[in-house]
């Protein structure tokens, strides 16, 4: 085994507010081996992928996105080969020779689940976790996990945890057993080989907190990452390690579980029929409230508690911005996955909001005529569109009424220097540019190009043409989609940032901005319910029954699934 | 239209040709890609561009019934719809309505057809047809031809040449009204089955009026007739055909088919193939197809080809890699449609260059060679291409020949 992954990864962060207050902070990526330092200011958005893809974009576009920064990658597609295909790469950084990502740009953080795919797996064992693969569940042990690692070389790690995916709710036992595992596990990842003296310990380690819904359990998992390493524990973990918290670069919440386990306790609690145990859908029906945003904010501080507040904080499949502003506002937290954003592009959603939200009072969302999502009964905005529905059949403009497209905010600032009504939109569906360079493929192609320049600034594309796209069931709908989606939603987080930079108020005026928010925009997501309704209605309507039930269950519940090929 | 041939072969009736539209220059011969719905499956219209293709075609009978000519027209048509800033081609429509509807009925007056949306019975008469290719705005459209499945026998393929002729009139005298002959280009189908007489008939008719079409498209074909035959019809119709008119295979998409057909004189052709076989995983090489979803690839670290300049193969895709995600993710349908149309554009260009070169019938050889050399020649190939002067085994005494169609795929890990 070649030595462990030597990315270092620090986290600075500040909050004026205390432990738990909103905070900006920094990533710094070190890995140790000639490339750039990388930099990244938090809150920060996190792509998911899938079997090794952002879902929907070829490498080119991938590499247009300028908001996919980090990414998720979850390892357990590749079960389906033994040895696995990413251990098989080499070089100094295999998963992103594999996969065409930048070492000079994207930071990849390995997982061995997907943390957005809920589905009811086999139990896990008192050293392994099952996986999915194409081919069916596969085990993976911690020797196993501690190779991968080590062959893949990811600048992230999430060790394996060990969190049921049986149907709630989980009995003490369980959750005692699930502490336990997930702790054992935690130090034997940590651990290096004695055979291998020249490995180093590893400084990119993320841990799940464990303890699912239960405040008492998760104090109890928090608790025993700080205590004082036992010494019959203590070979291989090399100091400054006193505790295993001392090891780990950061702490992960997975918010589809506790979801999941919420829902069961109220519908047990209210006396309801239990949930269907079959399914644990991160999309299916998962809404956030400020119910279940107060519980996750106290079940989360439960697990901090005990723990220093200088390690970095993702949480994985939040249902809602709503939802993310208010653990920002109560929690802290620093990575955010972009789960609910891609499949929001799945099902055929345009994003269409902003943090801090704009003014109605300001003729801002006039601007060169987008129609503004539609308001709910209660006044409350869409947060985007639903482009299956008939209503954009004929509607011309750009994707979004609260950014400018490119080509617009070019044509609004031409020497004035008056600044712009809003911000641009800079993916490719809102501003594309045509290519920097064409493929000559004779020497008289020449002739073919010649007028034509550029790298030039392209109009947007458009509602009416998505809409098209959608209903004939072209791919290129959610190419476009999932872009201008990733690009909101890395807007929104910056839009964070920013207000949050602004000094000792910062927290009152972030206080503010939040509950603006919740006033403007809809939590309620019925846009989700629309668009899940149109599109499967445009799936049927293809009438490919191919294992009709099994897709449903597989597209539902993770991303990239929604077009049948 | 600007045509201008700037070299022919001097073995083969091959040729390489600047064709000026409305939208820009595209040098001939070319490979056009398919975007049925206006849209290149999964692909960006920026996309596309930069693989340096600059000729797509879109299809009318789709673009009618979606989005539909009112948002078309709203837009400024199809170019500005779907973000496109090169040339296109439209089809009449024709086509699909036979291969698509089971209950067109063909009269005098157009085709009449069950509407797919509420089964009304609806009429595309040719006039119609050039109506709805001028709210779409292509720079190339074609006449409504009456199309009969190339199986078909009989006198139904005499009267279907004779109807095509006739509705070619009236597609020429709506389209010269209108007024937008000077930025859209008729094209002419030949048409006349697998019969030699019709194909001669309908040529003389559609080349008396040369004066009133840009260019010329050979219909009728690629419908599952034999190899040996189609070529024949190809020759037969690339020779009678005026030299200062582009001419168009419709429907051609196999990479020998393309090459025969441009050393039989043929400019411009299309297919869906790459582009659909892409999305089921296959990706094609100048060693012949490559079907990353077989076991084989699993492992295999190398690219789809070496050396290929295509977005996939330089950013290091690996064989691997797409046999992990072809068919389950769309983006390896993306990766694989950028490199078959890449594929496709280098075989053409490959083709351009050579032309100019002089060095046209060594290209065919090495191309054959390599795409064939372990399967086999098709026998159709190697007929068709001694027919203008190239003798693909020439060299090659012990080479194996295949007769019938010759298609070489890789359908299991046996293979």
């Amino acid at each position: 085994m070649t030595s462990r992954p030597l990315s270092t990864v620090a986290f600075t962060g500040s909050s004026s507010s205390g432990k738990y207050g909103p905070r900006t902070g920094r990533i710094r990526i070190d890995r140790q081996d000639g490339t750039p330092i990388l930099h990244t200011d938090t809150p920060a958005l996190l792509t998911a992928t899938s079997r090794g893809l952002v879902p929907h974009l070829s490498r080119d576009n991938v590499h247009l996105t300028q908001a996919i920064r980090h990414l998720q990658l979850p390892f357990e597609s590749f079960l389906d080969r033994n040895p696995p295909v990413p251990t098989l790469v080499g070089g100094t950084h295999p998963l992103h020779t594999l996969l065409g990502f930048s070492p000079d740009n994207h930071i990849v953080i390995l997982t061995l689940r997907d943390p957005s795919d809920g589905r009811k797996m086999p139990p896990n064992g008192t050293d392994f976790v099952s996986g999915q693969c194409t081919r069916g569940v596969r085990k993976v042990n911690l020797t196993a996990w501690k190779n991968y690692a080590a062959q893949c070389k990811p600048d992230l790690v999430v060790a394996l945890s060990d969190t049921p995916f049986t149907p709630a709710p989980h009995s003490q036992k369980r959750l005692t057993k699930s502490i336990e595992r997930s702790i054992a596990w935690l130090a034997d990842f940590l651990r290096v080989s004695p055979a291998d003296p020249s490995a180093t310990q590893p400084r990119n380690v993320l841990v799940h907190l464990a303890g699912g819904i239960e405040p008492s359990a998760r104090s109890e998992f928090a608790e025993r990452l700080s205590e004082p390493i036992e010494q019959k524990d203590a070979p291989g973990l090399s100091p400054p390690m006193n505790t295993l918290n001392d090891g780990v670069a950061g702490y992960v919440f997975d918010l589809l579980p506790l979801h999941t386990a919420l829902a069961a306790d109220v519908s047990r609690s209210e006396g309801l029929a239990s949930l269907d145990d079959d399914l644990l859908h991160a999309s299916h029906h998962q809404r956030s409230s400020h119910e279940t945003s107060t519980e996750l904010a106290e079940l989360f501080r439960a697990s901090l508690d005990p723990l220093p507040a200088d390690k970095l904080r993702v949480i994985n499949s939040p249902t809602s911005p709503h939802e993310i502003l208010r653990l920002v506002r109560d929690v802290g937290v620093d990575v955010v996955d972009g789960f609910w954003a891609q499949r929001a592009a799945d099902i055929g959603i345009a994003l269409d909001f902003r943090f801090p939200a704009p003014r109605h009072s300001t003729p801002e969302f006039s601007v060169k005529g987008a129609p503004p999502p539609l308001a709910r009964k209660d006044e409350k905005l869409d947060l985007g569109h639903n482009l299956f529905d008939p209503r954009y059949r004929h509607d011309h403009a750009r994707l979004a009424s609260s950014f400018l497209d490119g080509k617009s905010s070019a044509e609004l600032t031409p020497d004035s220097g008056s600044p712009l009504p809003m911000p641009v939109c800079s993916c490719h569906a809102c501003s594309p540019h045509s290519p920097a360079s064409r493929m000559l493929h004779s020497p008289v192609d020449v002739h073919a190009w010649a007028d034509v320049s550029p790298s030039t600034l392209q109009p947007p594309f458009v509602r009416a043409y998505v809409h098209h796209l959608l209903h004939t069931h072209e791919m290129s709908a959610h190419s476009l989609l999932v872009m201008h989606n990733l690009t909101v939603f890395a807007a929104f987080l910056s839009g964070i940032r920013e207000v949050l930079r602004h000094g000792d108020t910062a927290g009152d005026e972030f206080d503010r901005e939040v509950a603006r928010f919740e006033e403007t925009y809809d939590e309620r997501m019925s846009l989700w319910n629309e668009a899940e309704r149109m599109w499967l209605e445009v799936e049927h309507a293809r009438g490919k029954g191919r294992l009709a039930r099994e897709k449903e269950k597989q597209a539902a519940s993770t991303i990239g699934t929604a077009v049948d090929l | 239209m600007q045509f201008e041939v700037l070299a022919k072969c001097h073995t083969t009736r091959a040729r390489v040709s600047r064709m000026r539209l409305a939208h820009g220059v595209t040098m001939l011969p070319t490979f056009m890609p398919v975007a049925t719905q206006a849209a290149i499956k999964g692909l960006t219209p920026q996309q596309v561009e930069a693989l340096g293709v600059n000729l797509i075609l879109n299809n009318t009978y789709h673009l009618n019934l979606r989005p539909g000519i009112e948002v078309l027209k709203q837009a400024g048509g199809a170019h500005k719809f779907q973000g496109w800033n090169h040339n296109l081609l439209t089809d009449s429509g024709g086509f699909q309505l036979v291969s698509l509807s089971k209950f067109t009925k063909i009269t005098e007056e157009g085709a009449l057809f069950a509407s797919p949306f509420d089964g009304e019975p609806t009429m595309l008469t040719p006039e119609e047809s050039i109506s709805i290719q001028h709210a779409i705005g292509a720079d190339i459209i074609m006449q409504l031809d009456d199309v009969v499945s190339s199986l078909t026998v009989g006198p139904r393929v005499e009267e279907a040449m004779w109807r095509t002729v006739r509705w070619l009139d009236r597609c020429i005298e709506f389209h010269q009204k209108s007024g937008k002959d000077t930025v859209q280009n008729l094209f002419a189908i030949v048409q006349g089955g697998l019969e030699p007489d019709l194909r001669d008939k309908c040529l003389d008719e559609m080349i008396a009026r040369r004066d009133k079409v840009a260019g010329y498209a050979i219909g009728g074909l690629s419908g599952g007739e034999e190899k040996d035959i189609f070529w024949r019809m190809i020759k037969q119709c690339a020779d009678k055909l005026p030299d200062d008119r582009p001419r168009y295979s419709m429907g051609i998409g196999f990479a020998e088919d393309l090459l025969v057909c441009v050393a039989l004189g043929v400019d411009m052709a299309d297919c869906v193939f790459p582009t659909r076989t892409a999305r089921f995983g296959v990706a094609l090489t100048s060693k012949g197809p490559l079907n990353l979803r077989l076991g084989k690839h699993a492992k295999d670290m190398r690219p789809i080809e070496e050396g290929c300049p295509c977005p996939t193969c330089s950013s290091g895709m690996t064989r691997a890699l797409l046999n992990h995600t072809a068919t389950l993710e769309t983006a390896a349908a993306h990766a694989i449609t950028q490199h078959n149309l890449v594929f496709q554009a280098r075989i053409m260009g490959g083709a351009r260059e050579a032309i100019i070169d002089g060095t046209f019938p060594q290209y065919l050889k090495q191309f054959f060679a390599n795409y064939f050399g372990d399967a086999g020649y098709p026998e159709w190939c190697v007929n068709a291409l001694r027919s203008v002067g190239v003798d693909l085994l020439e060299d090659r005494p012990d080479a194996k020949v295949i007769s019938g169609d010759g298609a070489k795929w890789e359908y299991s890990d046996a293979a």
